[in-house]
């Protein structure tokens, strides 16, 4: 019985070895392939199969408007080239790429939007793009949106922003000012034809050239020009001004307190408002509804309105085999007329092309186009996504009435600010030895104890007095509550720790200079 | 199929039946299959999960061998997807609690290597130059290498870039070129053949394209993009024995802290930065945060207040319906029983939306309806106290099927005597049922009931979808909502309202939360236990 046991197992270990065998020959050749650091030596690939095929291919995720006219390039481009392309379509393509790359199975190129850079760029995953001479075929704002930190990241195919919508049975006129809205709007309303002058979707992106119009912003520039997450505009005066008017206009009835997305865009399909900020993305349930309309640029208050702008393009994958490969083929195949003017076809998005942008024969795309002119790219920082929910709800609060658009701002800047700078940031302490005998914090060697952080002075030092019992001790100094970084004696970091000591019970004072990085330690 | 007898002969059973044979080959195939996924997983470096698959592997294997365990086979799918999907996930859960894996730090530190090693510079009076492609014709037997490019400066003057050669700049037809273009790129060069970038960048790998030096040791040019050439250097110099890079541009040293390159003073960090392990960092993040400074007390009174009454009113109409169907004489009880199931039938994603319709306060059919009733209708989106009211009615809605179909079960199992005898003795209807029903109701519900209260304690989706956990708090330090629980607010701290996805941070918080509902949940069953006693006495 026992041998016969055996039998079995070795008889099945060597039927499981059979049938993995090509599996395992398979997974060793992929191996050697991808193998990065050795040079890839693509002659020992298994001899005699598909040598003549093509081997190498491009691999491109895109959304379901876009992979259609890519995939149609992909006989043309193997015919050409013997370099086969795979479009796949992708739902949601940032996601799935942070996760697909790093495990190398990212596509070669992804298309998606620009204010995505900061993300991937700050994790690596992207590759800058050289368009070299072929920069000049594009639009100046869509280079810019696709630059980041001084590099070109991706090459745009496509802008978008919204644009004022009026309807032209009731408004023979566009406004020029929110005052000429106000007043067209609330004559309509005495007349009964409208229930509301206007209709907010509730989204800060959306109510955004209302904003500007008063001279907001989200963050200020730095002397780059580059946005500088320090200076959080989301309580500027121009916010509070357009949030102060918002509250006015609901008071007096003009604005709808209802704030829906569907339900602002109903009512102006519906002709119960006689005005809307939308983008081109409702151009098809718009024209679908009858209304008549026509496409303006934002009105002005103090200054003109003005829209965020989004660019849309093809980005590359840092950690793609062939680089050289996606961007020849970005450059040299796809940046042409032909490609770019089906994109533009299937999009409803004014084209990032020069000569499809000019030739755009939609009279809507244009108009959209020049509403655009003037338009806020939408910050790519990482920073921009502390700002959103904050902003969010600082709004709410205004348009439910709850608070002045001044504290509702306030709060939301603050809440921001928090999030941007991290809990401790600015934290200068001197852990170490002592913390716990002062009394000033409950354990020793923490770079987070509030108790012993060090206050800045208006000599630009920062200084802390503490009273200890005799003794030897130690100390370092450590920045925003953390080890990260942290310097020893001589100002180095991760030096040697300062000592001290104390013959009797007395106080120590900590002088720290931030130029130096220097401590200075007094003992009285 | 072979009848499987419960044998007292152990040995007995190793017969080659039908059924021995089916479960040999069913063992082979499933341990061929785990054989394959885990040498794919080496391959990939993936150590944790192929440790994982072996593990399960070997215990379905023994199961399905061992004659003892035998029995056990209808469990290995089970002890599969377990592992798979509840226990290696935890494991991971924790794992990456202590990294800093999210946003900027994604890749390894191999890769974030190799990515630092490749960005190159033009060091000072360097050139760049756009590139044309030329293969000769004999391939790699030519003398110069299978390349040649050709340069084009700014000024638009060509140079003839062979590698180990000086560039040799030529006029149309000198040297080796013959006619240009009108871009100025010969047309043809002799013992050549011109390439398109594409048709280059496809006939090798990247790093060895890029490897090339077209030209002399002193003015040699690499490929540096699909259109430029340039005499660049690496910008960053790794040395592996310090792990330090050095800038070469500036002369700056970089030293691994906490996954990212840094300078001494920490002003200076190289992109990008690299998973690693950052110890009790996340817990410690988590505590400093805005995130304690915040709402915190309010959320979570309103988090057990929401758990609760969740359950009471859940538990309250489904226990009143099916006491009332309990009845045997109720009329068009099956109907009406079946209807009642129904919220339970559709999936909770859709109805929480469908709700989020029904309620919305300008068009939706309740508000309308109220409002042509009695002229007005609570504000379920914008008011506070109304919202909170909203999330538990929906909750209602969602909930009180299943304690239907619970306490209908549970209420034929009461043996119909104790009623008997408590008629007798004069008990009415309110005392039968406090008495007796209630008492003997609990002991087969309770567990069911802390069941209940973990799942609605961590209810996100009802919240996020139906109110994303707003109306906004105003005049809150951090960003919460008022119907926001703690998961919810945790949530928008960790991914919504940050900058990008920190998983580090998230499964710290999510190890947090653990703990919360793990000590609740044990309370409760010390709870549920002392009804165990209470129904022994009945």
């Amino acid at each position: 019985m026992k041998k016969k046991l055996w039998l079995i197992v070795s008889l099945m270990l060597l039927v499981s070895l059979v049938l993995t065998a090509c599996g395992g020959s398979s997974s060793n050749n992929t191996s050697s392939n991808t193998g990065n650091d050795t040079v890839a030596q693509p002659t020992t690939a298994p001899a005699a199969t598909t040598a003549p095929a093509s081997t190498t291919s491009i691999t491109i995720w895109a959304d379901d408007t876009r992979a259609p006219i890519l995939a149609e390039l992909a006989t043309a481009f193997e015919a050409a080239y013997n370099v086969r392309l795979v479009v796949e379509q992708v739902a949601d393509i940032r996601d799935q790429f942070v996760i697909a790359a790093p495990a190398g199975e990212g596509p070669d190129i992804l298309l998606g939007a620009h204010d995505w850079l900061g993300q991937l760029v700050a994790s690596g995953l992207l590759e800058p793009i050289d368009l070299g001479d072929k920069a000049d075929d594009f639009t100046e704002v869509s280079l810019l949106g696709f630059t980041y930190a001084g590099e070109l990241y991706g090459m745009p195919y496509a802008t978008e922003n919204m644009a004022f919508f009026y309807n032209t049975s009731m408004v023979p006129t566009p406004p020029q000012t929110w005052d000429e809205v106000v007043a067209i709007g609330t004559a309509l309303q005495e007349a009964g034809t409208v229930t509301y002058g206007l209709a907010l979707t509730g989204t800060t992106y959306d109510a955004f050239p209302l904003q500007t119009a008063f001279g907001g912003y989200v963050f200020g520039r730095d002397a780059n020009g580059n946005y500088n997450p320090n200076d959080i505009g989301i309580d500027s005066p121009g916010m509070i001004a357009a949030g102060d008017w918002i509250s006015e206009q609901i008071a007096s009835g003009f604005l709808s307190n209802n704030v829906d997305w569907d339900t602002a865009h109903t009512l102006f399909e519906t002709g119960q408002v006689p005005f809307l900020m939308a983008g081109p993305w409702a151009l098809d349930r718009i024209r679908t509804s009858g209304v008549p309309y026509a496409i303006t640029n934002f009105p002005t208050a103090t200054q003109p309105g003005q829209p965020f702008a989004g660019v849309q393009g093809f980005m590359v994958n840092a950690l793609s085999k062939n680089v050289l490969l996606a961007e020849a083929f970005l450059t040299e195949f796809v940046a042409t007329e032909d490609v770019m003017v089906k994109l533009y076809q299937s999009g409803n998005r004014p084209s990032a092309f020069k000569s499809v942008l000019e030739a755009t024969a939609d009279a809507d795309l244009a108009a959209f186009g020049e509403a655009g002119e003037n338009a806020v790219l939408m910050p790519a920082i990482p920073e921009m996504g502390a700002v959103w929910a904050s902003w969010g709800d600082g709004f709410t609060l205004i348009i439910q009435g709850q608070q002045t658009a001044s504290e509702a701002l306030t709060v939301a800047a603050n809440q921001i600010r928090d999030l941007v700078a991290g809990a401790l940031a600015g934290m200068v302490n001197v852990p170490g030895s002592w913390q716990a005998a002062s009394g000033a914090c409950p354990g020793d060697w923490s770079p987070d104890c509030e108790g012993s952080a060090l206050t800045l002075g208006d000599d630009g030092l920062y200084t802390g007095t503490f009273t200890l019992p005799a003794g030897d001790y130690e100390a370092k100094v450590a920045l925003d509550g953390s080890w990260a970084i942290n310097y020893g004696v001589d100002g180095k970091q991760d030096g040697d720790n300062y000592q001290f000591s104390l013959t009797a019970d007395g106080s120590v004072t900590f002088t720290y200079d931030p130029a130096t990085y220097l401590l200075e330690i007094t003992v009285e | 199929m072979r009848q499987v007898k419960p044998q007292v002969g152990g040995e007995e059973a190793e017969r080659f039946t039908l059924g021995f044979i089916t479960r040999i080959l069913v063992t082979i195939v499933l341990d061929a299959a785990a054989i394959w996924f885990v040498s794919r997983l080496i391959t990939n470096e993936d150590y944790v999960l192929a440790a994982a698959l072996s593990i399960v592997a070997i215990i379905i294997s023994i199961i399905m061998l061992r004659h003892k365990a035998y029995p056990l086979r209808w469990m290995s799918i089970g002890i599969f997807f377990m592992f798979m999907f509840s226990i290696y996930p935890i494991l991971f859960t924790v794992y990456v609690a202590f990294t800093n894996f999210g946003d900027g730090h994604l890749l390894d530190k191999d890769q974030a290597i190799t990515q630092i090693r490749r960005v190159r510079y033009v060091p000072e009076g360097g050139t760049s130059f756009t590139w044309t492609a030329f293969r000769a014709l004999d391939g790699d037997q030519n003398e110069f290498g299978e390349y040649a490019l050709w340069l084009k400066d700014r000024e638009g003057v060509g140079y003839l870039a062979l590698p180990g050669q000086p560039l040799q700049r030529l006029g149309p037809g000198e040297g080796l070129a013959g006619e240009f273009d009108r871009n100025g790129i010969p047309l043809e060069i002799a013992g050549y053949e011109r390439l398109n970038a594409i048709t280059l960048a496809a006939s090798g790998a990247d790093a060895e394209l890029r490897e090339i030096v077209f030209g002399s040791d002193t003015d040699g040019v690499q490929i540096a993009s699909a259109q430029t050439a340039s005499q660049n250097k690496a910008r960053y110099l790794y040395d592996p024995a310090a792990d330090t890079f050095t800038d070469q541009q500036t002369g700056d040293i970089y030293t691994a802290v906490d996954g990212t390159y840094v300078t001494a003073d920490g002003l200076k960090r190289l992109t990008p930065g690299f998973q690693s392990f950052v110890g009790l960092d996340n817990f410690r993040r988590f505590f400093q945060s805005p995130a304690l400074r915040g709402p915190l007390l309010r959320i979570i009174l309103w988090n057990f207040a929401f758990a609760f009454l969740s359950v009471v009113t859940t538990f309250a109409l489904g226990l009143t319906i099916a006491y009332i169907y309990n009845d045997p004489a109720f009329p068009g009880k099956k109907i009406i029983q079946s209807f009642l199931i129904i919220p339970y039938t559709i999936p909770s994603l859709i109805t929480i939306l469908i709700w989020r319709g029904l309620m919305n306060p300008e068009v939706g059919i309740i508000n309308v309806t109220l409002r042509n009733l009695i002229g007005s209708a609570p504000d379920w989106f914008n008011n506070a106290t109304w919202a909170k009211v909203a999330i538990l009615l929906v909750n209602l809605w969602l909930g009180y099927p299943y304690f239907m179909l619970i306490c209908s079960g549970a209420l034929q199992a009461i043996p119909k005597d104790i009623y008997q005898a408590a008629e007798v003795d004069g008990a009415n209807a309110w005392q039968r049922f406090q008495k007796i029903t209630l008492p003997l109701l609990l002991v087969a519900v309770g567990p069911l009931l802390v069941a209940s209260f973990t799942f609605n304690f961590n209810n996100f989706n009802l919240i996020f979808l139906f109110i994303q956990g707003g109306p906004p708090i105003a005049g809150a330090t951090t960003r919460a909502g008022h119907t926001d629980i703690l998961i919810s607010y945790v949530y928008n701290l960790a991914f919504a309202g940050g900058r990008g996805f920190d998983y580090g941070l998230a499964s710290a918080v999510t190890i947090l939360i653990f703990f919360i509902v793990a000590t609740i949940t044990l309370f409760q069953f010390r709870f549920t236990k002392m009804w165990e006693e209470v129904s022994e006495n009945v």
